[in-house]
C-alpha cells in the first residue's frame, strides 16, 4: 500500500510555511477560490513526479518574492515510512531524496509513487492536440516502465539532434547523409522499443477505458479508442528512408512514435468534433480510472488520486458513479478538493466511508 | 563589490572569468597574489602568456606539444600503429595517468552534436580517417564519454572507415573501452583504476552497439 500521513511546505506557491496531517485515506480539501487547494495538490505531485503537475519550470513554484522552495512528505510506502524532500535551492537546482538518499537523476524516482491527477485542465487530453495524449501515456507507461522512460528520453534527445541536422542541411549544398543514417540508426532502436511497448499496452488498456466510459455514462454509446502510429504499417527503418525527402525539406523528423495518437470516435466521426461537455468529461474520466487500474496491478497497490474540482458541471448521479468508484471500490488514498464544503460534506457522508475535511 | 583600485579591480575581474571561479575566490586569489614578491608575480604571468603564445598542437594526433609532433607520437617505445581516440586533450592526460595506455592518440576537439552547431567538419575526423589510411593503424580503441553524442560519433567514425566508403583497411579492429564507467557519466572524474579496467576491458565496436 501507498499514502501520504503528512506533508510539509516551505515557500511554495501561496504556502509560506504549512503543515497538513492526512489521518484518513479520505481526504477533502475545502476553500475558497485561490485559497491553495489545487496548490496543494501539486505539490504531492510533485513529491511523487519530482515536478510539477501545471508549470514546466520549477522556479514558477516558488512563493513570491521568496528564493527557493522546500515539499517534505512522509509516505508509508508497504508499510515501510518514507522521507521525501523536494529542495528547489536559490540557485535554481534541484535536489530530490528519498530517506535523505538523493537521487542522481530525477527519472528514477518515477513510479516508486504511483499518483493519478485528474483536473479541469485535464480536458484538453480529449479536445486537444495529438501531444497531450502522449503525453497522457507516456507518463503512465513510465511509471509502469523504467526503461520506457530511459528510451524516451534516448529518442527525445536523438529527436532533437537529427532536426538540428536537417535544418543545416537546408544551409549548405554538401549534406552529410551518412551522419544522417548514422543519427536514424539511433532513433530506430529506441522507437521501436516505444512502438512494442505502446502497441502491447494499448491492447487491453483502450478496451477497458472503453468499458469504463459506458458505465459512467450509463448508456451504451458507440465509442472507439484507437492506436494510431506510421509504424504499424511498416518498420521505422523504412519509414525513415520513405521520407527522408520529405524530412529534407521540411527540416524535421515527419515520421516517427513522436507523431503517435490515440484516435477517438463517436460513432464515425471524431469524439472531439462532436462530443457533448458531459461525454469529453466522461470519458476523461474512463482515461483516468483505466489509468489508475493499469497502476494497480502492476504494482500490486493501488496509486495516490489526486481530484480537484471534479464536481464541476457533473450531474448529482455522475458525482456519485465517481465517486463509488474513486473512494468505495478503490482503496487507495484520495484528496478531493471543492470550493463548496457543504457539497462535499454530503457527497463524502452518502458514501458512508471515513474521511477528514481540511478548510483552508 | 567596491574596488578603491581599478587595478585590483581588473585583475579580479580576469580571475572571475575562469570557470568555477567566483568573484569572491578571484578576490581571494588577487590579495594573496599582492602579498607575494613582484618577482614571483611576473613570473607567473610571464609563465601563463607563454604558455598561450608557444604551445602547439601535434600535426598527427593534436595533443599539445613544445613542438610540431608532440612527446607521444615522438616517443619509438610507444605502440604507434594503436590509436586511443578521445573527445579533448583533458582525456589524454587522464587516461596517461593510468599508465595503462602504450599507445598513440587522436584528439578530436568534441563530438558531433547538430544541435550545438558541431558537425564531423568542426572536429579532427577527416584528418583521423587519413592518418589510418596511411599509416598501417592496427588498432583503433574509442574512448569517449559514454552519451548519445560519444556514440554518434563512434558511428560515424566507422561508417568513414567502412568497407562501402573508402575502403576499411583489412588489419584494422575497432574496440570501446569497456563501460565501467556509467552511461552518461563523465570520463574526466572516472577515477584511475576504472579508467583503467575500461582499458583493458575494451570491446569491439559491432558488440557495444549490439549491446545497447
Ligand atoms: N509563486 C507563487 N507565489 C505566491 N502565490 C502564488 C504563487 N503561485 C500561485 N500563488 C497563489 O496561489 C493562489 C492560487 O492557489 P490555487 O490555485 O491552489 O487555488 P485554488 O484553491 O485551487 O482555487 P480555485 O478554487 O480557484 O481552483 C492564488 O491566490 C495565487 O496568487
Ligand atoms: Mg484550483
Ligand atoms: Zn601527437
Amino acid at each position: 500500500m501507498l499514502s501520504l500521513p503528512s506533508i510539509s511546505l516551505l515557500q511554495f506557491k501561496n504556502y509560506t510555511n504549512r503543515s497538513f496531517d492526512f489521518k484518513e485515506r479520505i481526504i477533502g480539501i475545502c476553500g475558497n477560490n485561490g485559497a491553495g487547494k489545487t496548490n496543494l495538490l501539486d505539490a504531492v505531485h510533485y513529491l511523487c513526479f519530482t515536478k510539477s503537475y501545471f508549470s514546466r519550470l520549477d522556479g514558477n513554484n516558488v512563493q513570491q518574492g521568496k528564493s527557493g522552495f522546500r515539499l517534505e512528505g512522509h509516505f508509508l510506502l508497504q508499510d515501510k515510512p518514507e522521507k521525501t524532500i523536494c529542495i528547489l535551492r536559490e540557485t535554481g537546482k534541484k535536489e530530490f531524496s528519498v530517506n535523505d538518499q538523493p537521487y542522481d537523476k530525477f527519472s528514477q524516482h518515477i513510479g516508486r509513487y504511483p499518483c493519478v491527477v485528474i483536473a479541469p485542465d485535464d480536458a484538453v487530453l480529449i479536445t486537444g492536440g495529438s501531444e497531450e495524449r502522449r503525453k497522457f501515456f507516456d507518463s503512465l507507461l513510465s511509471q509502469l516502465d523504467a526503461d520506457y522512460l530511459q528510451h524516451l528520453i534516448v529518442y527525445t534527445k536523438v529527436l532533437q539532434q537529427r532536426n538540428s541536422l536537417l535544418k543545416s542541411f537546408a544551409e549548405t549544398t554538401v549534406k552529410d547523409f551518412s551522419l544522417l543514417e548514422v543519427l536514424d540508426e539511433q532513433l530506430i532502436k529506441p522507437g521501436e522499443y516505444i512502438f512494442n511497448k505502446r502497441k502491447e499496452f494499448f491492447v487491453s488498456f483502450l478496451p477497458q477505458a472503453k468499458h469504463l466510459y459506458s458505465e459512467i455514462a450509463m448508456q451504451p454509446e458507440d465509442v472507439t479508442l484507437l492506436y494510431e502510429s506510421q509504424l504499424l504499417q511498416s518498420s521505422f527503418a523504412e519509414l525513415l528512408k520513405a521520407t527522408r525527402q520529405k524530412d529534407c525539406y521540411a527540416q524535421r523528423t515527419t515520421a516517427g512514435i513522436h507523431r503517435d495518437d490515440i484516435e477517438i470516435s463517436l460513432g464515425n466521426q471524431l469524439f472531439r468534433n462532436i462530443a457533448s461537455q458531459g461525454q469529453r468529461k466522461s470519458l476523461l474520466f474512463a482515461l483516468k480510472l483505466a489509468e489508475m487500474e493499469v497502476l494497480r496491478k502492476e504494482k500490486g497497490f493501488p496509486p495516490l488520486l489526486l481530484l480537484d474540482d471534479v464536481f464541476e458541471k457533473l450531474d448529482e448521479s455522475r458525482i456519485n458513479n465517481l465517486l463509488q468508484k474513486v473512494c468505495v471500490e478503490n482503496e487507495g488514498q484520495v484528496f478531493i478538493t471543492d470550493t463548496n464544503e457543504e457539497r462535499l460534506k454530503q457527497h463524502l457522508d452518502a458514501l458512508s466511508v471515513q474521511y477528514q475535511l481540511i478548510g483552508l | 563589490m567596491q574596488f578603491s583600485s581599478s587595478l585590483l579591480e581588473n585583475a579580479v575581474s580576469e580571475f572571475a572569468k575562469l570557470p568555477g571561479i567566483g568573484k569572491k575566490t578571484a578576490l581571494r586569489l588577487v590579495l594573496h597574489l599582492l602579498k607575494q614578491d613582484t618577482g614571483d608575480v611576473s613570473n607567473f604571468s610571464e609563465v601563463i602568456a607563454r604558455m598561450r603564445s608557444e604551445i602547439k598542437f601535434c600535426q598527427r594526433c593534436y595533443n599539445v606539444a613544445d613542438a610540431d609532433i608532440c612527446s607521444i607520437c615522438a616517443n619509438s617505445m610507444r605502440k604507434q600503429e594503436i590509436i586511443c581516440v578521445v573527445e579533448s586533450i583533458r582525456d589524454v592526460i587522464a587516461i596517461e595517468s593510468t599508465q595503462q595506455f602504450n599507445g598513440t592518440y587522436h584528439v578530436l576537439g568534441g563530438v558531433i552534436s547538430p544541435l550545438d552547431g558541431i558537425g564531423p567538419d568542426q572536429l579532427n575526423i577527416e584528418s583521423l580517417v587519413n592518418r589510418i589510411q596511411k599509416e598501417t593503424t592496427a588498432e583503433l580503441i574509442f574512448a569517449l564519454n559514454p552519451t548519445i553524442q560519444g556514440d554518434t560519433t563512434i558511428y560515424y567514425i566507422q561508417k568513414k572507415l567502412s568497407p562501402g566508403s573508402g575502403g576499411q583497411l583489412p588489419q584494422l579492429r575497432i574496440t570501446t573501452i569497456a563501460r565501467g564507467i556509467a552511461f552518461g557519466g563523465e570520463l574526466e572524474y572516472a577515477d584511475e583504476m576504472t579508467l583503467a579496467r575500461s582499458l583493458q576491458n575494451r570491446l569491439p565496436v559491432e558488440s557495444y552497439v549490439a549491446s545497447k
